[in-house]
């Protein structure tokens, strides 16, 4: 299977505390192909991070562990992986921004000296060589040459996020996970990177998975979307497929919820209840107990993806009956 | 499954009693067996520094000399052995247990009077306050604790009382700082805002929010300060400006003992294992109470 | 239709920190008023003063300069126990629903005190039948009543931020970000609580936030700031349809639509970042980021509100 950079079968992370076991990822399973973006959706407590933790085989242990399935990246599973494949993995194949960009950079070294110093580590070049390079990569994410002798302190949240994707892309990975990069940053700035990580996944030919709860970036940057609900994937598939034909009701839901569709004065439709306590999940399936069209069935057995349409999976029992449409899907 | 609770009249409030913060703080500091073995022993040192009348005459057990007794070993009689005057290091301990504990809480506790006073003043109001609080705080840390106690002891007079108050001047430096720290933390918080919007006056948003919230700090200091002090005060015993003679302080027992230290240790051991100990048991305490007061570790 | 009464101006409303650095101008001049019962949306990014717009007309901050009128009571000069009264009247909800709740205190205590303060209802069985209805009100389960604010998730705490402002039956609420730290399904519960009880109560809401799209949902009228300035006043729908200020129309291209494949109009990205609100020139503070800038702009003073259309306000040069 060479087309898909990421493949990620039947993960399950659990998290061992003393008051009892986090379920965070229960059976996840999806692949990233190459060059192609997919954006993982979800809300607090979906199991977006530990998802992101547990490709470069970080998951905290204690108390976090990993109980099962496999993650191949490239074709190698990262969880066979000795610690010296990790750590050339890390880095050289993948790379990660986080969302806080102040906490990702070491407030006591200029800048040019933390994206040299990546580079100095994967390439074994020496230090003068890698700050040009460093310099280069500034140019890159649009910062001004002569700021490579700044510390990060001197930079506004915007210009440090871009930092953290130079640091990223320093070492020229062909795989980049980047949880909630923008979160942080007001809407002007957050257009300014994203348009920016647009445009050098595109040119690096690399492949990327983006972790939010916004759809709009979904929208916006992402060839694939995968939903996420309580550490499974609820739905996945191309940004078409998903954004104009949505198939499940937790989609559905968060569809409904975004004001900004909406017209003024017109109601929004929230999803009722909360998310689910990942340390008491309900029987079958995790979103039956919110679903507007849950049945029975819903409460005795958890749902398998199911192929709704060319590359496009659904994981809800309401199509067992092949006659059953969301009400979105209804009204047209 | 829980819809049928639900239903149920809902006029009695005590239907709905979860656990209160109390509560779950004790139920913490419970599962901490270091902790738990301290309290056992702080209880047990406290019940014996009330008993201690009951269970000795002071003028005939505690200072009576007698010399046909004098430096005995420990046996079955003499637990800990006698003293070169004949008198029970085991009777001499247990008694002298209150005039530790009287030391080291005496002390904290005017300690912690001033410094929170002080302290919230500075840490609410800054400005001059604080220029004020802070200042005077860093000239009395920049002289030595034991050099200012000693210095105040000669002035006052040896008594426990001016002992009390040597040792709550330094006390009461690290408690200002503590509480003025925690105090400006808790102000910047939104809840502290909130209840102005409330139109709460300003003093009741001091007690009722800043000082419940910034009370965990202060409780763990205080228990590790009875700890220091009551080794300070044996320090000042030791030296000869503490207690007076014949009192049997345990840093006044340690002192007197050491010139038989080769020939009869237990004279200084004893004494020195029961300040060793019980700032031990006050430590571990201290280390259980942060622990169960840190709202972080709530799940 | 009864006359309209507006229930709170503002005039000139200024408000300046001593910094190391200098003047910040957090708010500088903002005039507005608001009709009883209708909803302001306040919007702009992070800096821009939009909180201390909020704070300061509330008197949690004291003024630099300016006038407040609430129901035409001049309150600007109101002393902290004359405001006690007042803020029977006017109240504020929270972004941080982790933070403004003190973590000491049961639901019970937390919903009860502002009725405790004010006197409202006397006996402990008064007080305590009006925080089970404020519950109920905002839809917070009566089992909650003696939890801890610990216990409970984000949307849950905010509901308990809401009972609390409620608990005085204000006028006036100023919302300072309320959805902007909850996820998007409990984000929409929310927005839709804070409505249906502006229906119920007649409630005015001042509604401060980041986003757009989340004003438009809400608001009759919105205001953008930049920089401590308004720079753009309108109806909700005439910002959306006809956004005048070169950065109202950025701010509402940056937003990431959800939508695939269908018509999107192009973004217009903004360049640079905003700058410090520290000793500001009298210039057009919007000057170097915008693409529109033309002669005058940069010759010109700082721009003030103009109406352009019946209700449209705009502070710039160019539109007109």
């Amino acid at each position: 299977m060479s087309e898909n950079i990421l493949e990620i079968k039947d993960l399950v992370v659990h998290y061992e505390t003393d008051d009892g076991c986090v379920k965070a990822i229960n059976g996840l399973t999806f692949s990233v192909g190459k060059e192609k973006t997919l954006g993982l959706v979800g809300e607090t407590g979906a199991g977006k991070t530990t998802t992101a933790l547990s490709i470069l085989n970080l998951v905290p242990n204690p108390p976090g562990v990993i109980k099962g399935g496999s993650i191949e990246l490239d074709g190698k599973d990262v969880l066979q992986m000795t610690d010296k494949e990790l750590e050339h993995m890390r880095g050289n194949d993948v790379a990660m921004i986080f969302q806080d960009p102040m906490t990702a950079l070491n407030p006591v070294l200029t800048v040019g000296e933390q994206i040299a110093e990546s580079i100095m580590l994967h390439e074994h070049i020496p230090m003068k060589d890698a700050f040009e390079r460093a310099k280069e990569m500034l140019k890159m994410v649009g910062i001004a040459e002569s700021r490579a002798y700044d510390y990060p302190h001197q930079f506004s949240g915007g210009m440090r996020q871009r930092v953290v994707i130079a640091i990223a892309l320093a070492c020229q990975p062909n795989f980049l996970i980047a949880d909630e990069p923008t979160t942080a940053l007001d809407v002007t700035i957050q257009a300014q990177v994203l348009d920016l990580m647009k445009d050098l996944i595109n040119k690096n030919h690399m492949s990327m998975l983006l972790i939010t709860h916004d759809l709009g970036v979904v929208a916006e940057v992402c060839n694939d979307v995968a939903v996420m609900y309580a550490g499974r994937i609820v739905e996945i598939g191309t940004t078409d497929e998903v954004f104009n034909a949505t198939r499940h009701p937790y989609t559905e839901g968060l569809f409904d919820s975004l004001p900004n569709l909406k017209e003024q004065g017109e109601e929004l439709v929230p999803i009722k209840g909360m998310m689910p306590d990942p340390m008491r999940l309900p029987e079958g399936c995790t979103f039956a107990p919110r679903c507007p069209y849950a049945t029975e069935a819903c409460t005795q057995t958890v749902p398998e993806l199911r192929k709704v349409g060319g590359t496009h999976f659904v994981a809800c029992h309401a199509y067992d009956d092949p006659s059953f449409r969301l009400r979105r899907n209804a009204n047209g | 499954m829980m819809s049928e609770k639900k239903t149920v009249s809902v006029e009695n409030l005590n239907e709905y009693k979860g656990r209160s913060l109390a509560q779950e703080t004790w139920r913490r500091f419970l599962k901490n067996k270091g902790a738990v073995v301290g309290m056992i022993f702080m209880v047990l040192l406290l019940v014996l520094a009330c008993a201690g009348d009951l269970l000795y005459d002071y003028n005939a057990e505690i200072i009576n000399m007698n010399i046909p007794e004098a430096s005995l070993a420990p046996s079955l009689e003499h637990l800990f052995g006698t003293d070169q005057l004949g008198r029970d290091v085991f009777a001499r301990v247990v008694y002298g247990t209150r005039y530790s504990l009287i030391i080291g809480v005496g002390s904290v506790a005017v300690g912690l009077i001033v410094g929170l006073i002080t302290g919230s003043l500075a840490g609410f109001y800054g400005g001059m306050w604080d220029q004020l609080v802070m200042r005077s705080n860093d000239i009395l840390y920049s002289i030595p604790n034991i050099m200012l106690a000693v210095v105040i002891v000669q002035v006052l007079g040896t008594s426990i009382i001016s002992l009390v108050i040597a040792l709550s001047i330094s006390s009461a430096t690290s408690f200002a700082k503590i509480t003025r720290a925690a105090v400006m933390t808790i102000q910047g918080q939104e809840y502290v805002e909130s209840a102005y919007a409330m139109g709460l006056p300003t003093w009741k948003i001091i007690l009722k929010h800043i000082i419940p919230n910034c009370l965990s700090p202060i409780i763990v200091q205080v228990t590790l300060a009875i700890g220091s002090n009551i080794i300070a005060a044996s320090s000042l015993s030791f030296l000869g400006v503490g207690v007076p003679i014949p009192t049997p302080e345990w840093g006044t027992m340690l002192s007197d003992g050491r010139q038989f230290i080769v020939s009869e240790p237990w004279m200084c051991v004893f004494p020195g294992l029961a300040i060793m100990l019980t700032v031990l048991a006050l430590n571990l305490m201290g280390d259980g109470l942060r622990d169960a007061l840190d709202p972080k570790l709530k799940r | 239709m009864a006359e309209k009464k507006i229930i709170l101006e503002v005039q000139n409303l200024t408000k300046y920190f001593d910094t190391p650095k200098g003047k910040l101008h957090a708010v500088d001049g903002v005039n507005f008023q608001i009709e009883e019962g209708k909803t302001l949306g306040i919007v702009g990014e992070s800096g821009c003063g939009k909180s201390t717009t909020g704070r300061t007309l509330l008197k949690l901050l004291e003024p630099t300069a300016g006038t407040i009128l609430f129901n035409g009571e001049d309150i600007t000069h109101y002393s902290r126990a004359k405001m006690r009264k007042m803020r029977t009247q006017m109240q504020m909800i929270f972004q941080d629903p982790f933070s403004s709740l003190d973590p000491r205190q049961s639901i019970m205590q937390l919903i009860s005190e502002p009725i405790k303060e004010h006197k409202l209802l006397k006996s402990k069985a008064e007080i305590e039948k009006r925080t089970l209805e404020l519950m109920d009100t905002v839809g917070l389960a009566r089992r909650f009543v003696n939890s801890y604010p610990h216990e409970l998730d984000g949307g849950r705490r905010q509901r308990i931020g809401i009972a609390r402002a409620l608990a005085v039956n204000p006028k006036l609420i100023v919302c300072d970000e309320p959805v902007s730290a909850l996820d998007v399904s409990i984000q929409a519960q929310i927005l839709n609580l804070l409505k249906q009880l502006q229906r119920d109560m007649g409630l005015t809401y001042i509604f401060i936030t980041h986003d757009l799209s989340v004003v438009k949902y809400f608001a009759d009228d919105i205001a953008v700031m930049y920089l401590g300035q308004m720079v753009e006043k309108a109806p909700s729908k005439e910002i959306f349809e006809k956004p005048t200020h070169p950065y109202t129309q950025a701010l509402l291209s940056a937003i990431p639509i959800p939508v695939v494949g269908k018509d999107k109009p192009p973004r217009k990205l903004l360049r640079g970042e905003i700058t410090s609100p520290v000793n500001l020139p009298d210039q057009c503070r919007f000057l170097k980021r915008c693409d529109a800038c033309q002669q005058c702009c940069q010759e010109g003073a700082n721009p003030q509100l103009v109406e352009i259309s019946p209700n449209h306000f705009v502070a710039c040069h160019i539109a007109k």
